[in-house]
């Protein structure tokens, strides 16, 4: 964590905090990620690393506040600190303010995780798919899309690869 | 080469700059490039570009979709095969990350192992850009001198893991296996004439005043843009930001070894290829280091949990064979949490992010592409150039595309 | 396609067959395959072009761009959802007599990746006539390929394809 004290962003953005593995995360509303992320990147955390989505379907490792955890990973090219910022979103389809204005290159990576998730981000200049085909229908990495392919006789996968899965 | 003054960027269908309208071109996903399946709809004002719009999906694999449905210790395979120039820096990054979750740390032998097969890996990397480069701008001999070297490591491959390509060397715990004494033999022989053909290439290409005229000057990517696009790698370096995750973000003991940063402040096409020269020649360096320092022991962590016990214990010990049989038909568990690591691959920040709801399969693993987000840089770069310089610019970008589309 | 409507109304006589071998021949010899690298296997495919085990002796010479040149199809590398319709419009562009030649895992069944984004296997949409395991394949395996392919390709003759 940064050694000049708490972080930048005003400690009413921040829902909780924490440590995973070495790495430090904050968690902001949903509808605040454009000023939490404006605010730690007037601080320094310049360079978005990524941006991406966790379906938290059926996932008893702990009580999640929504469904899907969007995921922005904040790095500082000179103090070299990395801080991991997360929205909980729910919906269908879950919507959170789109952020390709402070950081470029979360124009791509919003459209993968619109096409992978179904996530809409408010905004966007242009949200449509970028990995399937224009016309594919479902959004193939929520975790009740099947993963599909071809089934594969006397293996314990081929039951479970065809089905959605009730357990995650 | 010069633009006339005064030109703006258009939409397609209105007035170009002299005289006609814009003219639409698809180079579509099959084209001679050698850079995969890449699609590009590029608005020309005669011959120059007014914008480029990249279509990427055209190898979209399913990767992240397919290691949720795979155990931790296999999907260690798919991971090779995203970024397939580097396939052990991409095991390097998946198995840094689990094994951070797990909290092992693994011997100093399989450290220095893993730094030499990523050595390995960037100078193979940088030899098939090379190669392709020249076969496009014109240069052909480049490709027959460069994959016979890389031919040369792909021996090195087969000899440590069996396999050419996709080794899957590198696994969460450790190494696949030890190196072989001709391992070691190949390596010291290699190192040694290495250098010697960098000088061939460097004779061939770096005063040679075609490549120059066709580099120098085309595709430039300024600092501040480098930064704003979020570029890593040699299109970072290359615009003269010394940014390095093995200088910077030290992993897997790259701050051991004595190795300068190869930064150029040319900003185009040409400074990117003095800047993976120069990679390629400290890669050799790391080489050497790693080589004559590596340490003996184990390569492998001692944990029982993670990895099967040897086989000669199988005879002796009741547990060692409930260890055996949990971790190859269920596999172990990783603890819950979420953790990111990133490496420094030929093309710049290669990452894995994984999310572990603590059962036996992932919950979520995000790879951070680097060519992803230096595809993005593409129009930025491509701008009021000609069109045959565009082939100069796609390949500067050196991006895999299957990285691009995972 | 003038040889073979006279090789259907000659029938199968000695003159077609010694013709045919001939043909046979020639059209073995010579194979030009279209460029259609998409992943790993392409890697393979363009070291098998290099010096070190050099296609060109098998008459390889040249990887055309345009598949209207070419005979041979080598599809190396996964297909996915995206690419198929791409693949079957730069098969139908080929003329007549072409040949497909499925490299790799991927390509052939799917490979490692049994999931929604990719084709199980090329044959799907395209006939093939050689498979070649492996991920990748050695380059000697492409040749290998290439010589059976060329074994068929003589043994056909004149004959169209059935």
């Amino acid at each position: 964590m940064s050694s000049r004290g708490p972080l930048s962003i005003a400690e009413n953005l921040v829902v909780e905090r924490g440590v995973s593995a070495g790495d430090a995360w904050v968690t902001v509303e949903p509808a605040n990620i454009k000023t939490a992320l404006q605010s730690l990147k007037d601080d320094g955390f310049r360079l978005l690393v990524f941006l991406t989505c966790v379906d938290h379907l059926v996932d008893t490792s702990r009580q999640w506040p929504a469904r899907y955890e969007l995921v922005y990973e904040l790095r500082n090219l000179d103090s070299k600190e990395q801080l991991r910022v997360r929205a909980f979103v729910d919906g269908d389809p879950p919507h959170i303010d789109s952020v390709h204005d402070i950081f470029p290159p979360a124009n791509w990576e919003e459209r993968e995780t619109y096409d992978m998730f179904g996530v809409v981000f408010n905004g966007h200049p242009d949200l449509t798919r970028i990995l399937m085909p224009d016309d594919w229908v479902g959004h193939p990495l929520r975790r009740d899309y099947p993963v599909g392919g071809e089934v594969v006789e006397f293996s314990e996968e081929h039951q479970v690869w065809q089905t959605a899965p009730e357990d995650a | 080469m010069s633009t006339p003054q005064g030109v703006t960027i258009t939409k397609t269908g209105e007035q170009g700059a002299f005289g006609g309208e814009l003219l639409t071109v698809n180079f579509g996903p099959h084209h001679p490039s050698t850079h995969g399946v890449l699609r590009l709809i590029v608005d020309l004002d005669g011959e120059q570009v007014r914008s480029v719009k990249p279509v990427i999906g055209y190898l979209h694999t399913g990767i992240e979709k397919q290691m949720e449905a795979l155990r931790w210790q296999q999907g260690v395979v798919v991971t090779d095969r995203h970024d397939y120039l580097s396939p052990p820096i991409n095991n390097l990054a998946y198995a840094l990350a689990v094994e951070k979750l797990m909290g092992v740390d693994v011997p100093p032998r399989a450290d220095a192992l893993r730094v030499i097969m990523s050595e390995l890996t960037r100078l193979s990397s940088h030899l098939v850009w090379m190669g392709t480069s020249g076969l496009e701008l014109g240069a052909m001999s480049m490709l027959m001198y460069c994959f016979r070297e890389r031919d040369t490591i792909l021996d090195m491959n087969e000899e440590i893991s069996g396999f050419r390509m996709h080794t899957s060397y590198i696994r969460p715990g450790g190494v696949m296996a030890d190196a072989t004494p001709r391992f070691l033999e190949m390596l010291d022989d290699f190192i040694k004439t290495m250098p010697g053909h960098i000088d061939e290439y460097e004779d061939l290409l770096t005063m040679n005043p075609i490549w120059r005229s066709r580099t120098i000057g085309i595709g430039r990517l300024s600092p501040e843009d480098a930064k704003v696009l979020g570029a890593t790698g040699p299109m970072i370096r290359g615009s003269g930001i010394d940014w390095d995750l093995r200088k910077s973000m030290p992993y897997s003991g790259y701050e051991n070894y004595d190795f300068e940063v190869a930064v150029s402040d040319d900003c185009d096409c040409y400074g990117r290829y003095l800047v993976r020269i120069k990679e390629m020649r400290e890669a050799v360096k790391i080489l050497r280091q790693a080589l004559d320092r590596l340490p003996d022991g184990p390569v492998n962590v001692d944990d029982r949990k993670m990895l099967p016990p040897p086989r000669e214990e199988l005879e002796t010990s009741m547990e060692a064979v409930i260890h055996h049989f949990k971790l190859f038909t269920e596999g172990y568990s990783v603890p819950p949490g979420d953790v990111y690591v990133a490496v420094e691959s030929g093309r710049g920040e290669n990452g894995c992010y994984v999310v572990s709801d603590g059962t036996h399969k992932p919950r979520r693993v995000k790879f951070r592409s680097a060519s992803f987000v230096n595809l993005q840089a593409l129009e930025r770069m491509a701008l009021n150039h000609m069109v045959a310089d565009m082939i100069a610019i796609i390949g500067t970008a050196d991006t895999v595309l299957g990285d691009v589309d995972r | 396609m003038g040889i073979e409507e006279l090789a259907e109304s000659l029938g199968q006589n000695i003159l077609t067959t010694t013709l045919g071998k001939v043909v046979g021949w020639g059209r073995g010899n010579s194979v030009w395959p279209a460029q259609f690298g998409l992943a790993c296997c392409a890697i393979e495919m363009i070291a098998t072009a290099t010096a070190g085990v050099d296609i060109a002796r098998f008459g390889s010479e040249a990887f055309r761009a345009s598949p209207r040149q070419s005979d041979l199809m080598i599809v190396s590398g996964r297909v996915s959802q995206k690419m198929a319709p791409v693949l079957r419009l730069v098969y139908d562009q080929m003329p007549e007599p072409k040949w497909v030649i499925s490299m790799g895992a991927c390509a052939s069944t799917g490979g490692v990746f049994n999931n929604y984004a990719l084709l199980q296997g090329v044959d799907k949409i395209v006939p093939v006539d050689v498979y070649i395991p492996g991920c990748p394949p050695r380059p000697e395996d492409l040749l290998n390929a290439l010589m059976i392919l060329q074994e068929r390709i003589k043994a056909q003759g004149i004959l169209p394809r059935q």
